[in-house]
């Protein structure tokens, strides 16, 4: 994946985060790209996005409850993005886009440390933990996990991409 | 940076502590929560309820505070209970299983009611 353009005219938050103008957000398929931005890698910035993502797909008018679990989700990848992908280097960018098919959205995070592998997902043991056999922490990929109907991780020596993906069908319909 | 604020605060009622959260669990939530933890303990509660009527939002890094808060409490033979979670919260909670640890309530009236039984 190509460094994306931006364009200053839509900087946000003191240029924490900035929409990707033209770029490369031709869609997958028959995808269609909701929205293309990218964050700066500071601890935080994971909200903007979350916030930015939630915007966007406002127009597919989800539920109430897909939207909450879809933005814990991307604010969960985005944080890892942030941390352990650019090891919160400010000037790294997490590149965000959302993509709409019918019957599928996806929100794909890519950051810029590629060559730091992402772990397997594990059910963190919960009972060790409280027994504290275990650190407290290591929730983040096996929330996302359970948040989303799909989490796909790939990438290339750079970069993480990691492909986030809700089933749509009967989403509109679970009254929530 | 977002700015997020997160504050604890604790009170006491029927003999149940009572911590009220208010704004955002996460990494800058460590200090209020725990101080509010130790607060708490300090009047010997059996059971500690924890209030997130105006928790906004939580991530991994605030669950494992959540964790941390209820590793302490049951070393120190301390029930914990959670009241006011949204529908969102309560999926999280289902999802990490900490209800299966936890005495999860409607409001503050019932767990306070529950605690007195």
């Amino acid at each position: 994946m190509r460094q994306a353009d931006y364009d200053g005219s839509h900087e946000q938050a003191g240029g924490a985060m900035r929409q990707v103008e033209g770029g490369d957000a031709a869609p997958k398929g028959e995808e269609r790209v909701l929205a293309h931005f990218s964050i700066s890698s500071e601890p935080g910035n994971e909200r903007l996005a979350m916030q930015q993502v939630t915007d966007a797909v406002q127009e597919l008018a989800l539920p109430q409850r897909t939207i909450k679990r879809l933005g814990t989700a991307v604010a969960e990848a985005t944080m890892n993005a942030i941390e352990h992908g650019n090891q919160n280097r400010a000037e790294l960018p997490v590149e965000i886009q959302v993509l709409a098919s019918e019957g599928r959205l996806t929100v794909q995070i890519v950051d810029q440390g590629g060559h730091r592998p992402i772990p397997d997902v594990t059910t963190p043991d919960l009972e060790a933990k409280l027994a504290e056999l275990d650190r407290p922490r290591g929730w983040g990929l096996f929330l996302i996990k359970n948040l989303v109907d799909e989490m796909e991780v790939g990438g290339d020596e750079l970069h993480h991409v990691l492909r986030l993906s809700l089933h749509l069908e009967g989403a509109a319909s679970d009254g929530q | 940076m977002t700015g997020n604020s997160f504050e604890a605060s604790t009170r006491l009622r029927d003999g149940v502590a009572v911590l009220d959260f208010v704004g955002d669990i996460d990494a800058r939530a460590e200090g209020s929560l725990t101080g509010a933890y130790a607060e708490a303990s300090q009047s010997r509660p059996s059971t500690i309820l924890m209030n997130f009527e105006r928790v906004n939002y939580m991530n991994s890094t605030g669950i494992a505070l959540i964790v941390g808060v209820l590793a302490r409490a049951r070393k120190e033979g301390r029930t914990i209970a959670v009241c006011e979670l949204s529908d969102h919260f309560r999926e999280i909670f289902e999802i990490t299983r900490l209800v299966d640890y936890m005495g999860v309530y409607e409001n503050e009236a019932s767990a306070i009611a529950s605690a007195g039984h």
